[in-house]
């Protein structure tokens, strides 16, 4: 698909910003989303092909806007949700409960 | 077919909370070997790795050979291998050519030797002109190079990952392998700079 | 499978080629001229938009991989080369850029016909 991720020889999208001693994560999430694909890959058996597919269906506007790590995050809940491992439902309900509880783990078996 | 474009939704810290908590739970993915994968990315592969091998290539004509032409081998020969440069190219600069490295379609990179990419690499300016503006690129970089010559710009549309061999920076004859590989930066592995320029922002040392 | 702290050093030095074990005739040569096809689907690709009808030279045979496009979707491997394509600045981005400069790009077997 030519999607907004097809990127090569487009115009306009402004200078290249980069970070002076960038460490290899910015955030204590990324740490986690970055191992996922190895952890997630192991027992899902998803190829990267259906997964860089499923980065190239993010909303156009937000794939622009957003983080590497958070289009990972984007195509393990994808291929998750569609390989049943999870469902969108029990999903939401725990984003939900760590909304509730600020983001802490909250997790109660 | 493709489905439909979902659309943004929260927090990815913590939606990416909620999702390792369930597949935990699910008995699907075990914490302390995500620990362990951070562990590895995050303090033991890194482009430190990639500077002992152009190092290695300066100093060892047969290594050099190897190395162009079954560059996959000749890394595993100094012990780095796996994820993301399962299947390796080097390409050398030279006088003539200056190689670039990117990835249009989304970031490929070769993580045994360089680690895992700075957020640049992966961010769509750099994407879009690599290709169509490598000089442009390239002087952001800090980097001019003589209309003579040729850039050639790689992008890592497949399963191969390009790691770029500098040139050996001159008068540089005494120096030891270790205080070699001590001058390679990762920029100068991707072809953003080379080592005779002085990029900004070019060093990453850790 | 689970991946446990045990196995994680190993997974990471082993990682997962795409290459195929498979014997399958390369469609091109070495030197051969090549154009790609005005190929535009809907679902996964590895051919960039800005290499639609263009000429180029193959540099090398890569091998057989699997092929993306079928990969990504469930369709098989399909497995077929993949070949390093060189293309002129020229060719891909016209008059104005420099007439020296070039790109390398990995093209498979059906991204490509011969001229």
């Amino acid at each position: 698909m030519n999607g907004i991720h097809d990127l090569g020889g487009r115009h306009g999208i402004g200078p290249i910003v980069r970070e002076e001693n960038e460490p290899v994560f910015h955030a204590e999430w990324e740490r986690r989303a970055f191992a996922m694909f190895a952890g997630t890959f192991v027992f899902a058996g998803y190829s990267v092909d259906e997964f860089r597919h499923a980065i190239e269906n993010i909303d156009p506007a937000h794939y622009l806007e957003s983080s590497y790590y958070e289009h990972w995050l984007h195509a393990f809940e994808d291929i998750l949700v569609k390989r049943g491992f999870i469902t969108r439902e029990e999903y939401d309900a725990r984003i939900a409960k760590l909304v509730k509880n600020g983001g802490n783990d909250v997790v109660d078996a | 077919m493709s489905k439909p474009v979902s659309k943004p939704e929260s927090d990815p810290a913590v939606r990416t909370r909620a999702l390792e908590s369930i597949l935990v739970e699910k008995g699907l993915l075990d914490p302390k070997a995500l620990d362990a994968l951070v562990d590895i990315y995050e303090h033991k592969v890194g482009p430190r790795n990639g500077a002992k091998v152009v190092a290695r290539a300066w100093v060892d004509p047969e290594y050099k050979k190897r190395l162009l032409s079954d560059a996959t081998t000749a890394i595993k020969e100094l012990g780095f291998s796996g994820l993301q440069g399962e299947d390796m190219v080097v390409v050398e600069n030279t006088p003539e050519v200056h190689n670039l490295v990117v990835c249009t379609l989304c970031s490929c990179y070769p993580w045994p030797t360089l680690g895992l990419p700075p957020v640049w690499y992966k961010s769509a300016p750099y994407r879009a002109r690599a290709v169509s503006d490598p000089r442009g690129v390239l002087k952001e970089f800090g980097t001019t190079l003589s209309e003579n010559v040729e850039v050639r710009v790689w992008d890592t549309t497949a399963e191969l990952r390009y790691l770029v061999l500098p040139e050996r920076p001159a008068d540089t004859e005494n120096l030891t392998e270790q205080q070699l590989a001590d001058l390679v930066t990762r920029d100068s592995m991707i072809g953003v700079t080379t080592l005779g320029s002085s990029a900004p922002t070019s060093a990453s040392k850790h | 499978m689970l991946l446990t702290p045990d196995i994680v050093s190993a997974v990471a030095s082993t990682g997962a080629s795409a290459r195929v074990a498979e014997h399958v005739a390369p469609r091109f040569r070495v030197g051969d001229r090549i154009l790609v096809r005005n190929y535009n689907p809907a679902t996964h690709t590895r051919l960039p938009g800005y290499l639609r009808g263009k000429r180029g030279i193959v540099e090398a045979d890569y091998g057989v991989f699997a092929f993306p496009d079928t990969h990504a979707h469930s369709l098989g491997e399909k497995p077929q080369h993949c070949y390093s394509v060189r293309f002129t600045a020229r060719e891909l981005w016209g008059e104005t850029a420099s007439d020296r400069d070039t790109l390398r790009v990995d093209v498979f077997d059906d991204y490509m016909d011969l001229v």
